[in-house]
């Protein structure tokens, strides 16, 4: 979770992300930044993200991100 | 049958009356025949091309479910799912392009190898770039497994050919229409003054605002080279009025109808002259195009393993940062290129999207360099000034972009801008210029008069006033005094125009 938060706050700083749960809804993040944040993800967590991954509920907080990121790990 | 003509409202009269009257399990399956009824007023052998889309639309979508139910092995299921869906894609976008595009193809190869092909007289479907690009959006979610593939061809239908937005959108996604297409609805007197009101405020738009600056616009864009830079620098305002007004006003009244049957779609606008910058732009303009190309073009093109490629290399020789960036600076002028190319056949509209593209991917690349800046000149980012500095640069920038859309081509865009900046002089406002191109000084008071009400409406609707709502909770007197205010100053201010005045956006 700490390496998680602190890719976010590289990417996109002035939000609280250990409390914000709107990232997407009150567009705290912009396209841009959703994808700069896969790209991350992907490279840190060895990942694949799909564009059927990119929905409000796993990336309108960093807790649903987090979710997101432990379970395609698990799906190899 | 315009969404603007007496015509119209008699057929919404009829068909919301019926709707109300008829057991509600038969609602859908009425709006289906009206939808039908509706388009077909437009051309019969038109309704093929629609019963094409629908047909292989729905036929892929049921395909990708039964490999689904299957239980195939993983690889095997996801090959064959991939080319269900590449079938789908490519009879209908493939339909679109042909139909769309053979012209300026073969427009382009004459020119460049001195043939001469000649040009098909195929009549455009109305309103296929719109059913086309809501069909494909529902395949494409069927395949992320988004949403189920709808199981009844007729319901499909509807989906594909509601009547209020297939013209002109908004473009629908299936998992929020659907559901209320095939709801049963109760007549909500509530509702309906609502939607009333909605509907009259977009034939105000239209009628006293639209309609009126257009004259302007089409004096000037066609005659370009009689006018001076002041006057091509009005003819390029008037056009910012003219199309928010005329696509807005459109949405207002589409939104209206389909409220009437108790159906919301998506918004379409956000008040896109606030915008702050050129994303925020297109965060409030052409919403659902916007949000479409982004979910269907945008995500999976920046996901893709080409552009995971070039993502590598660019991290390696730019640096993390700047190369993270580099990718989807790619896809976002792909997706700018594709949005130019969906306004129309023409390489003025090639720029118009690339410039926009451009405008967002430089500034991406540019952000660390504009926050520093701005800490350098210590700009309070928070204030009202700069607020309004942002949105008076952003609307410079849109303005510029409207030469591309509108002018009769490229050339001629890049002329009217020469013009502008060159030959300005400020004597047009005093020698009555402004009084040859159509319009004389009453036309210009209520559009100076119209477009200020619009202003501070959508000034208020910016700080959250729920402007309908707001309305309802004044005295009786005041809300009749509005009402009857759009009545009677609809018909009394609209512009009658010598040509039937359609819709810009419908017709793509």
């Amino acid at each position: 979770m700490e390496q998680l938060l602190e890719i976010l706050s590289e990417i996109q700083p002035d939000v609280d992300y250990k409390t914000c749960t709107t990232l997407i809804d009150d567009e705290w993040l912009d396209s841009f930044a959703i994808l700069s944040i896969v790209s991350e993800l992907e490279e840190a967590f060895d990942i694949g993200i799909t564009p059927a991954d990119i929905v409000p509920e796993n990336f309108n907080s960093a807790q649903a991100l987090y979710q997101m990121v432990k379970r395609l790990q698990e799906e190899g | 049958m315009s969404l603007i003509s007496m015509e119209f409202l008699l057929f919404v009269l009829v068909a919301a009356v019926g709707y109300y009257l008829i057991p509600k399990k038969y609602q859908w399956l009425w709006l289906l025949v009206f939808s039908y009824i509706y388009y077909a007023s437009s051309g019969v052998k038109l309704l093929l091309f629609l019963v094409y889309t629908t047909g292989t639309t729905y036929a892929a979508g049921r395909l990708l479910e039964k490999v689904e139910q299957k239980e195939l092995p993983k690889k095997e299921a996801k090959a064959a799912k991939r080319r269900i869906l590449t079938l789908g894609l490519l009879l209908n976008f493939g339909m679109l392009a042909v139909l769309k595009y053979t012209n300026f193809a073969v427009a382009n190869v004459n020119a460049i190898f001195h043939t001469s092909f000649s040009f098909q007289k195929w009549m455009l479907p109305l309103g296929i770039s719109f059913y086309t690009f809501q069909s494909m959006g529902y395949l494409l979610d069927v395949y992320w497994g988004k949403c189920k593939a709808e199981k009844n061809p007729l319901r499909f239908a509807l989906f594909v050919s509601f009547f209020p937005q297939i013209l002109q959108g908004p473009i629908g996604r299936f998992d929020r229409l659907a559901v209320q297409l095939y709801q049963e609805h109760r007549f909500d007197l509530q509702r309906m003054q609502y939607a009333l009101q909605l509907i009259l405020w977009g034939f105000f738009k239209k009628l006293v605002l639209a309609d009126r600056a257009a004259v302007v616009v089409n004096q000037v864009f066609l005659n370009y080279t009689q006018y001076s830079g002041v006057l091509n620098l009005v003819a390029v305002l008037m056009y910012s009025v003219q199309l928010y007004m005329d696509f807005s006003g459109g949405m207002d009244v589409v939104m209206g109808v389909a409220s009437l049957f108790g159906i919301e779609l998506d918004q379409n606008f956000k008040r896109p002259y606030f915008a702050v910058s050129i994303t925020d732009f297109w965060h409030r303009w052409h919403i659902t195009l916007g949000t479409w190309m982004k979910d269907y073009v945008f995500y999976p093109v920046s996901l893709s393993k080409w552009m995971g490629r070039i993502g590598k290399w660019s991290k390696k020789v730019f640096g993390k940062k700047t190369g993270r960036v580099i990718p989807i600076c790619i896809a976002n002028l792909i997706v700018f290129l594709l949005v130019g190319v969906w306004h129309g056949a023409a390489w003025k509209f090639i720029a118009y999207g690339l410039y926009h593209g451009l405008i967002i991917s430089v500034s991406s690349l540019l952000a660390p360099v504009y926050r520093k800046g701005l800490e350098i000149f210590s700009i309070n980012q928070k204030s009202g000034g700069w607020k309004v500095v942002q949105i008076l640069r952003t609307f410079v920038l849109i303005n510029i972009s409207w030469y591309f859309d509108m002018a009769v081509s490229l050339s001629a865009a890049f002329t009217m801008m020469k013009t502008t900046v060159t030959g300005f002089s400020l004597s047009a406002f005093q020698d009555g210029s402004l009084l040859t191109l159509g319009l004389d000084w009453l036309d210009y008071l209520i559009l100076l008069v119209g477009c200020l009400v619009v202003f501070f409406i959508s000034f208020r609707q910016e700080r959250g006033v729920k402007i309908r709502e707001s309305l309802a909770e004044k005295p009786l007197l005041f809300r009749w005094a509005v009402y009857g205010m759009l009545l009677f100053g609809i018909p009394m201010f609209g512009y009658v125009m010598t040509t039937t005045g359609g819709f810009i956006y419908a017709q793509f």
